[in-house]
């Protein structure tokens, strides 16, 4: 009578067992994991803010050996970083809101299924989206217009993103048809739906795209870098870029004009300019995880 | 992901003549005007930055000196057209084959190494019981994603510089310094590696959107049934994703050509060409910094050409298996 209740007893152990197993497992691997993610930024920190002396000297593992900001402040003071700092924030702000704009006055009519001429205005996205005339043609056209060293050079590329545009357009597609005829026959203009309906219902991919574009416009750097020549015009991106590929004539002409410092070092340097980047998103990273999760399950494929 | 219920009207019965189709879409126009205002803008940045180009492309055919017209574009119709000559010197040339070869083997690399990987962060995920761990994982393996290539070369450039971090670690070890940017295997590895840094907690986050959507009640089922954690993952999790799976490895392999152009132009140097230059960061360096205008845009049409038919073909196969597609 005993045995076999003893039996499942030990089945039940053993798959708690397998159970407990597999947890730990996975608290393991995803805690080295996240390790690996944040080691490499904490490291990066820690050698703009530790004394210059241990940065040269090799001192400066995952955490600070000390705490100076004489580092950051030569990057802040002395390079252009607040000047294409400018700039990121003008052609994202002003990108990422004609962007939008543009996508949802698209994707619109493209989501009604009565729309005369959806066909081939939709083939126009789709082909322009798999084929593409070539980086060469494109700059030629940017040229051509005048746009180079201009924000609107910078934004053109991403004025419109296919993609997202396709995934409005699906969310739109996915909106009770019934609400918007309902609004047609009360009399409100195809502009006035899109306001005042079709808006308001569909905030989270609107949310979830206006983050897609700003986070575009913001990290690119091989536009931002192939359409600009000077200075005066770098984004944030091209200035980091330059600055890390000419760490040692910056460093030279910060020792120039201020006189010798300890803390004032090529990596020292690098450090500081890359964790002075960093902030913006950390800042505001938060509000963009939470509408990424979001977004990936909106339309991270069509489905 | 299971959305997409679009009611389309039901197809008209009878066959409308083309007058008909013609006078219908002509009351449409009419009543709707605003319909069409509002594709203007799209229609304008389509066409200046995605159409005109298209255009363009005949510089691939043609001897294209710049300075020949008033401006660039006007320059095209004024240079000689001599047909296939670029094509001819360009499948000639060995540049061509390394470039194509460094392409295929970067994005191989890539798809080798990285591919199977958010799938198991994904599953491992899913079995974490706290909701905190759960969220603060998923929280921190994220953050990357959002940083630029330019940014994560500067994070990579300050620990894995001669002086950085991981050589400190590698000499206090007994081994000798390594220099990840130049040397070509371990500039791979870099390549590879920071991919994955970037991009596994946005594909993870893919895959477990996917997880949750599975139905819980198999996993009760299969709890009755007697079948322990292992086998649930093997049996319920992962045939449930199998689809998401599917679709995302075709289109990865769809996008084959596309080795990562940001990354590696923020990443490289002359040093590591041999390995890998790409063909996109070739065009570029021959088209806008060389001035071989033609040149390369005769192996970025090639490049447009066989990605174009490979996506198309990754399309198709992709609504023959999982009945999803991108377009």
């Amino acid at each position: 009578m005993m045995q076999p209740r003893n039996n499942e007893k030990r089945e039940l152990k053993r798959k708690k067992g397998s159970e407990k197993t597999i947890e730990i497992i996975a608290c393991v691997f995803l805690t080295i994991l996240c390790f690996l993610v944040l080691l490499p930024c904490l490291s990066v920190v820690s050698q703009a803010v530790s004394p210059g002396t241990d940065v040269m000297g090799g001192k400066v593992f995952f955490l600070p050996t000390g705490f100076q900001l004489e580092t950051i402040g030569y990057v802040l003071t002395r390079t252009p970083f607040l000047r294409s700092l400018k700039n990121s924030l003008i052609v994202t702000a002003a990108g990422t809101f004609i962007s939008v704009v543009t996508t949802i006055l698209t994707a619109y009519p493209l989501s009604r299924p009565d729309f005369k001429g959806r066909t081939i205005i939709t083939f126009l996205y789709v082909f322009s989206m798999i084929f593409f005339g070539g980086t060469i043609p494109a700059y030629m056209v940017v040229k051509t217009l005048g746009l180079i060293d201009t924000y609107a050079g910078m934004i053109l590329p991403f004025a419109i993103v296919q993609f997202n545009m396709f995934m409005m357009k699906n969310y739109f597609e996915g909106l009770p048809g019934e609400v918007l005829e309902s609004a047609r026959v009360d009399g409100a203009g195809d502009m006035r739906t899109v306001v005042t309906i079709v808006c308001p219902m569909a905030k989270p991919v609107i949310a979830t795209v206006t983050l897609l574009y700003a986070v575009c416009y913001w990290n690119n750097y091989f536009h931002a870098m192939l359409y600009t020549t000077s200075t005066e015009m770098q984004t944030l991106q091209v200035y980091l870029k330059n600055l890390i590929a000419n760490i040692q004539g910056t460093l030279a002409d910060i020792t120039g004009s201020t006189g010798y410092s300890p803390n004032l070092t090529s990596d020292g340097l690098t450090a500081a300019a890359v964790t002075i980047s960093i902030i913006p998103i950390t800042l505001l990273y938060p509000f963009i995880a939470r509408y990424l999760v979001s977004g990936i399950t909106i339309g991270s494929v069509k489905g | 992901m299971q959305k997409k219920l679009i009611t389309r009207p039901q197809k008209v019965k009878y066959k409308s003549s083309f007058r008909e189709e013609c006078r219908k879409t002509w009351v449409y126009i009419r009543h709707h005007p605003a319909m069409y205002l509002m594709l203007l803008p799209g229609l304008f940045f389509l066409f200046i930055y995605k159409l005109l180009p298209l255009y363009g492309i005949q510089i691939a055919f043609r001897n294209y000196q710049i300075f020949l017209g008033d401006n660039p574009i006007d320059a095209i119709a004024k240079s000689e057209w001599i047909g296939l000559a670029y094509f001819k010197r360009l499948f000639s040339s060995s540049q061509f084959f390394k470039v194509l070869r460094n392409t295929l083997v970067i994005s191989s690399l890539k798809i080798l190494f990285l591919f199977p990987f958010p799938i198991v962060c994904a599953v491992l995920l899913n079995e974490i019981h706290s909701k905190l761990y759960h969220r603060i994982v998923q929280t921190v393996i994220y953050i990357p994603y959002f940083f630029s290539w330019v940014l994560i070369y500067g994070v990579f450039y300050a620990i894995v510089g001669s002086y950085g971090v991981i050589n400190t670690i590698l000499t206090s070890l007994g081994g000798g310094r390594i220099d990840f940017l130049t040397d070509a295997a371990h500039f791979l590895g870099l390549i590879v590696f920071t991919e994955g840094w970037k991009e596994t907690g946005y594909n993870t986050i893919i895959y477990l959107a996917a997880i949750t959507a599975i139905d819980s009640t198999l996993y009760d089922a299969a709890k009755v049934d007697g079948a322990g954690k292992w086998k649930q993952i093997w049996h319920i999790t992962l045939p449930g994703i199998s689809s998401t799976i599917v679709l995302m490895l075709i289109l990865r392999v769809g996008n084959i050509l596309n080795a990562g152009f940001e990354q590696i132009l923020v990443f490289y140097n002359p040093a590591v060409y041999n390995t890998a230059d790409i063909i996109d960061t070739y065009v570029y360096r021959i088209g806008l910094g060389q001035m071989d205008f033609s040149l390369s845009s005769a192996m970025s049409l090639f490049n447009s050409l066989v990605a174009f038919l490979l996506i198309v073909g990754a399309n198709t196969v992709s609504k023959k298996l999982t009945k999803r597609s991108i377009w």
